[in-house]
């Protein structure tokens, strides 16, 4: 942790340097506030290290207005900064190609720890996808695993929310400045991980917009950050496969979920799974893979409620039986049960409530796992 | 020194009929005719048509100055009614015509619009001018004879209708008598009434199909979501005919209301069956609640005693939506324009259709839906809450797979469903005899707490539900009134477990959609 101010931080991201050249001023004057009084004084040094343009760019926006400004915005929100040359770094960062050079955090920093799994996959998830990732991220967070994902809509936010369901610590990398929620859905998320002991995480300065550019860009950290990768639903070519390259660049475990093959959302899990990626159904695979099972019986407990369940009448018995090979709709349940549309609808809202069936969007009901 | 002719002839404001005495003076004088007493450009014009038909009719006008005059001459009068009182008026003036014998002036009413060869043709608002003529003790109607079916279930007043100005001149001369319409009682009107869509033709959407049926017992306003194609409009039309059937009163008021806006079907007498209105969803405020100039009644007006149905319901302006809040509160609505202003009734049951998502797809199994996250919130987020408030069942309609529309047996036909629907109300009548209400859509929230408090078991399962599900406390009285409903069905006087368990299954989008 740096004792001087976090705006020199700020400001120094703030121009938005590739990494590798702020890594440079870093190794040269060790602090953002050293590299602000050099560019102040016009060192010669600096020339050598950063373009003419960076420099001017750098001079124009050092001034104490700018700083203040920096100063405010990162007091009111409770961002600091962590530097690739501190020892608060995280080490595994320290691993991958182009490391980022300061990073901006938000929360509990004690988030960042060797047990940490990225689970990756599309904004517009399905349904099964978003639910097998809340049960999966729930199971990781309540087996102590840091679940670490990029606070996007669909699977992101599932893995978030499972994670938090499980009381488990997660990370949010974030392709913004930490003073702002993007998107906007997510606010109500972004407020659940910090007040959860989670973490968020950028590697751009606050006041910076999410742009399209920066998220690929961050798959990278998010990547860097964990052990091993999941993968729960992607197409072959979206932003998740940029996920899984990062993983095999950085010679991380590639777990691929298997979703329903005759969906196309689920294409890009089939081609890795072809291609080597390795095959899980649960948390506990994860964990038997990683040998990071202390307990074996542990994970596995919270799934048997609906086994155990004694049906109440004869209509239960046999809506149940119906739903066991999978979800149907409505009208297919009538078929296969044969009963009355409101005994139906009643027997179905009994079940509901004792929290053996959900209702799924579509007017379909499944058994709950 | 002229002669005065004095004749009563009858206008509509709002869905009343108002007396209109049309006083004709003619004058040894300059040539011309003058109307006075507010007329608008229908009734100026009525002049020139007025001539024309009477050359048409065999007589011939001497040159004379005429002075027409519409009282009350505080009130504008519209439309081409007053042709056939104008064109009498001026012949006796003119001295053409002399009513033989002597017809009492105060007892005949006429009206009807002429064309230049005579002949009479259809107004708007027949019914509310003969129900004012038969309140003002007028024993006498003249009118055109298209218009002639829809007042013939008035009772106690002879309606003579014409085609032709010969006709009446006549039989003001006394040369013709005029047959007068035969009266025909509303109890047989009703039985040729005929559903426009019968529910034998729907297959499949058992699940729907019994939703559409607790909706009509209760009166209850519905919302359908569902995948295009789905059926949404299809059940939708069947509701009209498995209402209970319309009383003469009923008809009356609606019947009236599509009278004035010229609405009605050509040779039909009152409306039997109950209309169903479908504006399109670029109706503007005014086209769905009433206006114009003259504050005419709107599409919510047309639908009442009906069903009024938005197809595509978070494409209707926000304006319009919300517009619709009043007249679902009160069955009635105010429209005032700077020429007039009007209340117009309007109780209507309220169906509503709308898509998932943008797209249409989202929870569908047949197709992926492509719409993101906050596409799909902002489609919803259209229709508002208050709205939503006014709606006591929403259902999800799936798409019914091609094997069972080819093959399955045929379902239920309209009236084994409405004679179910018919003994509910009938409970429901009972029920809330001397409360002015008819229906268990119209409790307000401390009558919920009166008629529809469930026995121990039915409220620990709505409570377990409320918990469970995350239902909202606006959620919780629709549910018991949906209850209370599914139990006059069953034909049972105490709520249980059961009714509450299907009525939470109607508030279900509750929590997929807007949670």
């Amino acid at each position: 942790m740096s004792e001087y101010g976090y705006e020199f931080d700020a400001w120094l991201a703030s121009a938005c340097m590739p990494a590798v050249t702020v890594r440079s001023l870093l190794n040269e004057y060790g602090t953002s506030e050293a590299c602000h009084e050099a560019v102040r004084r016009n060192e010669d040094r600096l020339k050598e290290l950063i373009s003419q343009r960076f420099y001017q760019l750098l001079y124009d926006t050092g001034t104490k207005e700018n700083l203040d400004k920096h100063k405010k915005t990162m007091n009111k929100h409770g961002i600091r900064t962590l530097l690739f040359s501190e020892p608060g770094f995280p080490t595994s960062l320290h691993e991958i190609h182009d490391p980022p050079a300061i990073l901006f955090v938000q929360g509990n920093i004690a988030c960042i720890k060797d047990r940490s799994l990225a689970i990756v996959g599309s904004r517009a998830a399905s349904y099964a996808g978003q639910k097998a990732t809340v049960k999966l991220a729930e199971d990781l967070g309540r087996h102590g695993v840091t679940v670490i994902s990029g606070l996007a809509c669909g699977i992101d936010a599932a893995a978030h929310r499972g994670c938090l369901n499980g009381k488990g610590m997660t990370i949010a990398v974030v392709g913004n400045g930490l003073d702002r929620v993007y998107p906007a859905d997510n606010r109500g998320l972004h407020d659940d991980i910090l007040d959860n002991g989670g973490l968020i995480v950028s590697e751009y300065a606050p006041g910076e917009k999410a742009l399209g550019w920066h998220f690929p860009v961050r798959n990278r950290i998010i990547v860097g950050l964990s052990q091993a990768l999941i993968l729960m639903e992607a197409r072959i070519r979206s932003g998740s496969m940029t996920s899984v390259n990062h993983a095999l660049e950085q010679g991380k475990d590639v777990f691929v979920y298997p979703g329903d093959p005759s969906s196309d959302s689920f294409e890009g899990n089939h081609q890795l799974l072809r291609e080597g990626g390795v095959y899980f159904t649960s948390a506990n695979d994860i964990l038997e893979d990683l040998h990071w099972l202390d307990n074996p019986s542990a994970v596995r407990q919270n799934s048997e409620c609906v086994q155990g369940y004694k049906p109440s009448t004869p209509e239960e018995e046999t809506l149940i039986k119906a739903l066991k090979p999978g979800a149907l709709s409505f009208e297919q349940l009538i078929s296969c049960t044969e009963m009355n549309p409101s005994v139906l609808m009643s027997t179905l809202t009994i079940l509901q409530i004792r929290g053996i069936i959900e209702a799924l969007p579509g007017k379909q009901y499944q058994l709950k796992h | 020194m002229g002669i005065m002719a004095s004749l009563l002839s009858f206008g509509v404001t709002g869905v009343n009929g108002y007396k209109v005495h049309v006083e004709v003076f003619g004058t040894e004088s300059m040539p011309g005719i003058e109307i006075i007493g507010l007329p608008d450009a229908s009734v100026k014009e009525s002049k020139d048509r007025v001539n024309a038909a009477i050359i048409n009719s065999g007589k011939q006008m001497n040159p004379r100055r005429i002075t027409i005059n519409l009282a009350p001459a505080d009130t504008k009068k519209e439309g081409p009614s007053f042709d056939l009182p104008i064109a009498i008026g001026m012949m006796i003036a003119d001295g053409v015509l002399t009513p033989c014998p002597p017809v009492d002036m105060n007892s005949v009413a006429l009206f009807g619009e002429l064309s230049l060869d005579g002949s009479v043709q259809p107004i708007n608002g027949a019914l509310p001018m003969v129900i004012s003529a038969k309140e003002n003790g007028i024993s006498t109607v003249i009118l055109p004879d298209k218009n002639a079916c829809e007042v013939s279930c008035i009772q106690d007043i002879r309606i003579l209708p014409v085609s032709h100005l010969r006709q009446v001149i006549a039989w003001y001369e006394g040369k013709a008598d005029l047959k007068a319409q035969e009266q025909v009682t509303f109890e047989a009107l009703k039985n040729e009434a005929v559903p426009a869509v019968d529910m034998a033709q729907i297959k499949g959407q058992r699940g729907a199909r019994r939703a559409v049926e607790v909706a009509a017992a209760g009166g209850h306003n519905m919302l359908m979501i569902g995948v295009p194609g789905s059926g949404k409009t299809m059940l939708a039309r069947c509701i009209p005919g498995i209402l209970p059937p319309m009383t003469f009163e009923e008809s009356l008021e609606t019947t009236r209301i599509h009278s004035i806006c010229g609405k009605l079907q050509a040779g039909k007498g009152l409306m039997v069956t109950r209309p169903f209105c479908a504006p399109h969803h670029n109706a503007s405020v005014a086209s769905l609640i009433g206006g114009g100039q003259d504050a005419r009644p709107g599409e919510v007006s047309l639908a009442h005693n009906g069903v009024l149905f938005l197809d595509e319901l978070p494409e209707f302006s926000r304006g319009a939506l919300e517009a619709l809040r009043q007249p679902l509160e009160d069955g009635i609505v105010s429209v005032a324009r700077v020429r007039r202003q009007a209340q117009y009734q309007s109780s209507f049951m309220l169906v509503a259709a709308m898509n998932p998502c943008p797209c249409g797809f989202y929870g569908s199994n047949r197709r992926t839906c492509r719409c993101t996250p906050p596409e799909i919130r902002r489609y919803l987020d259209r229709v508002s809450g208050p709205l939503l408030d006014r709606i006591d069942l929403q259902i999800e309609v799936d798409s019914v797979p091609i094997s069972e529309i080819n093959d399955s047996e045929p379902s239920e036909s309209s009236a084994v469903v409405a004679a179910r629907v018919r003994k509910a109300r009938e409970i429901q009548l009972k029920r809330y005899e001397g409360t002015g209400k008819y229906c268990n859509a119209q409790l307000t929230n401390a009558e919920v707490k009166q008629f529809c408090t469930p026995d121990a078991e039915g409220s620990a399962l709505l409570n377990a539900a409320v918990d469970s599900l995350h239902l909202s406390m606006r959620a919780y009285q629709r549910i018991l009134k949906v209850a209370r409903t599914i139990a006059d069905l069953a034909g049972e006087e105490t709520i249980s477990s059961a009714h509450i368990a299907e009525a939470v299954q109607y508030r279900e989008l509750d929590q997929k959609y807007w949670r």
